[in-house]
């Protein structure tokens, strides 16, 4: 097994489980019904560490090239432009959950559903710009 | 005869060692168009390649003037050009790894179109 190898796989053990929960805890705080409040909160915060691992594993897949052949993925135009689209969803879903877990609370109901809204919309986004960026490169 | 003997297998293996070794690093050649060929910029121009990607590469990135314009997941075969402008180009075959990394192993050609 090559050190290589074993680099990128843990990257994407990172990544995968990342956007599972980004997907996930954002469909799941609404359906198929509202989670309480505490269940939201605690929701709310596991989507933020989603969030915050999407991008640094995001990050680590360039890393882990550069520190292994001194060069970047090197990504067709269509690629590149799922991978800005991917990129504005992370910092969109990145802002929105850090809102939603620092001043949840303090909204209104409407304020919490449009922001859970917005992160489903989000991690969506993310991923499917995910499958064009892997098949387009 | 006895160190003769003995000095057969390890010479042979030493051989089959380097080959081995310089297989496992791979290779990319580009078969046409030769090197400062001349291309018609009416005609369907075609690519044609052969890649070995070694251990660490997966695939091949086929680029013009820098540029990448094909993804090809075949060791061997060919990639019909866009049509060129007028003038000096640069084709190149790049091995990537998954991550679509250019790995080092990579084959260009200078051409002309008229």
């Amino acid at each position: 097994m090559s050190a290589e190898n074993l680099a990128y796989a843990l990257v994407q053990l990172v990544h995968n489980f990342g956007a599972a929960s980004v997907v996930g805890g954002a469909v799941f705080a609404r359906w198929p019904m509202p989670q309480p409040r505490e269940v939201q909160r605690a929701l709310a915060w596991l989507v933020l560490a989603a969030w915050i691992a999407q991008i640094a594993s995001g990050v680590s897949f360039a890393a882990v090239s550069r520190h292994f052949y001194g060069a970047l993925p090197d990504i067709h135009a269509v690629a590149r432009a799922a991978l800005a689209v991917k990129v504005a969803a992370a910092v969109l879903g990145l802002a929105t959950a850090a809102w939603l877990a620092g001043r949840g609370e303090r909204a209104g109901e409407a304020g919490r559903v449009l922001a859970w809204r917005m992160l489903a919309a989000c991690g969506v986004i993310a991923l499917a710009a995910a499958a064009v960026l892997r098949w387009f490169s | 005869m006895c160190i003769r003997n003995l000095l057969a297998p390890v010479v042979a293996a030493g051989f089959l060692c380097t080959a081995a070794a310089h297989a496992a690093e791979g290779s990319v050649r580009i078969l046409q168009p030769a090197e400062g060929a001349t291309l018609d910029s009416m005609a369907q121009n075609r690519l044609v390649y052969e890649v070995d990607p070694g251990p660490q590469g997966d695939h091949i990135h086929v680029y013009v003037d820098d540029r990448e314009v094909g993804i090809l997941r075949q060791r061997k075969g060919n990639y019909a050009l866009e049509t060129l402008a007028p003038g000096r180009h640069e084709l190149c075959v790049k091995v990537v790894n998954k991550a679509h990394t250019p790995i080092g192993l990579q084959k260009c050609v200078a051409v002309t179109v008229d």
